[in-house]
């Protein structure tokens, strides 16, 4: 199973924005993925869709143009996701936001699994007993 | 055929001599932002629906990718292979595509090999991610003397000079 990269909120405006201050550390590490999936390594990068709610990335604004180019999938609040998020915000009391990307890790296949955030602590309240590389950008 | 030289030098890569045979048909009136925010959308589209499709590809290729789907289980089927090893390279492509005009429109924002290497530490839980100094200097030293070093080379080169002291 291919590794999983999971963006949260902070991430994503920080790589839509050459302005924020976190721009450049979310750049180097996107760019590393995509060497890395150059030589094969199939790498599958995913935004929470409560986390894109929560940051406004509507994949239909030319405002978000460059994200929009990028392939980070949806990790969709389906039944089972909402579920688990439901059960993982009452529990950790986070974000629903932070939730969504708690029930993404847990419900996740992959073996390799990485947050990018901001918050590694919110972050680590999540994630339950999955072994998870929390990256702080 | 601008867009089509390009598909060609990309292919060369993974089929070295392989020639473009058919105008692409973008190829008119498309300008390469168009095409990549194109290929993004159809790569985010469902891709329930599908198309027989008629690829001239090496036989040993093929047999090979029959094989390693059938015995590695690297995929339920050689097709699948064959498309999942398509996706990757085109989400690969795509996103570099879009960096490099991110770095064109905001130079600075380039990273640097120490940058990458950092990077790298982090996403492999590396204990050098904890001395990113380290790593700053390993690199230093690393480009002086290579002349394209890659940044997993930056974190071997760290311990190496670790174990070195």
């Amino acid at each position: 199973m291919n590794p999983l990269v999971v963006l949260d909120n902070e991430a994503i405006q920080a790589l839509a924005s050459p302005h924020h201050p976190k721009h450049q550390s979310t750049v180097n590490h996107v760019q590393l993925l995509v060497r890395r999936k150059k030589r094969t390594t199939a790498i599958t990068l995913v935004a929470p869709t409560a986390v894109r709610v929560e940051v406004g990335w509507d994949r239909a604004s030319p405002q978000w143009a460059f994200l929009n180019r990028l392939p980070i999938a949806d990790a969709h609040l389906d039944e089972g996701s909402a579920n688990k998020a439901a059960a993982i915000r009452e529990q950790a009391q986070v974000s629903v936001a932070d939730a969504h990307i708690g029930a993404t890790v847990q419900s996740a296949p992959h073996l390799d699994i990485t947050v990018l955030t901001s918050d590694p602590k919110d972050i680590r309240k999540v994630v339950g007993g999955r072994p998870v590389k929390i990256i702080r950008i | 055929m601008t867009d089509c030289l390009t598909t060609i030098q990309f292919a060369d890569d993974i089929m070295p001599g392989c020639r473009c045979t058919t105008v692409l048909w973008y190829s008119d009136g498309v300008d390469t932002g168009d095409a990549l925010d194109r290929i993004a959308q159809l790569l985010h589209s469902d891709m329930s629906e599908t198309s027989n499709t008629s690829m001239r590809i090496p036989t040993p290729l093929r047999e090979a990718a029959i094989l390693a789907a059938k015995e590695l289980n690297l995929a339920p089927s050689a097709t699948a292979l064959t498309t999942m090893a398509l996706r990757a390279t085109l989400e690969a492509a795509l996103t570099q595509a879009a960096l490099d005009e991110h770095y064109a429109q905001y130079p600075e924002t380039r990273p640097k090999l120490a940058d990458l290497a950092i990077a790298a530490a982090n996403l492999d839980g590396n204990p050098l991610a904890a001395d990113p100094e380290r790593i700053r200097r390993a690199a230093a030293e690393l480009a002086s003397v290579h002349p394209d070093p890659d940044p997993d080379d930056v974190l071997i080169w760290a311990e190496a000079r670790a174990f070195r002291s």
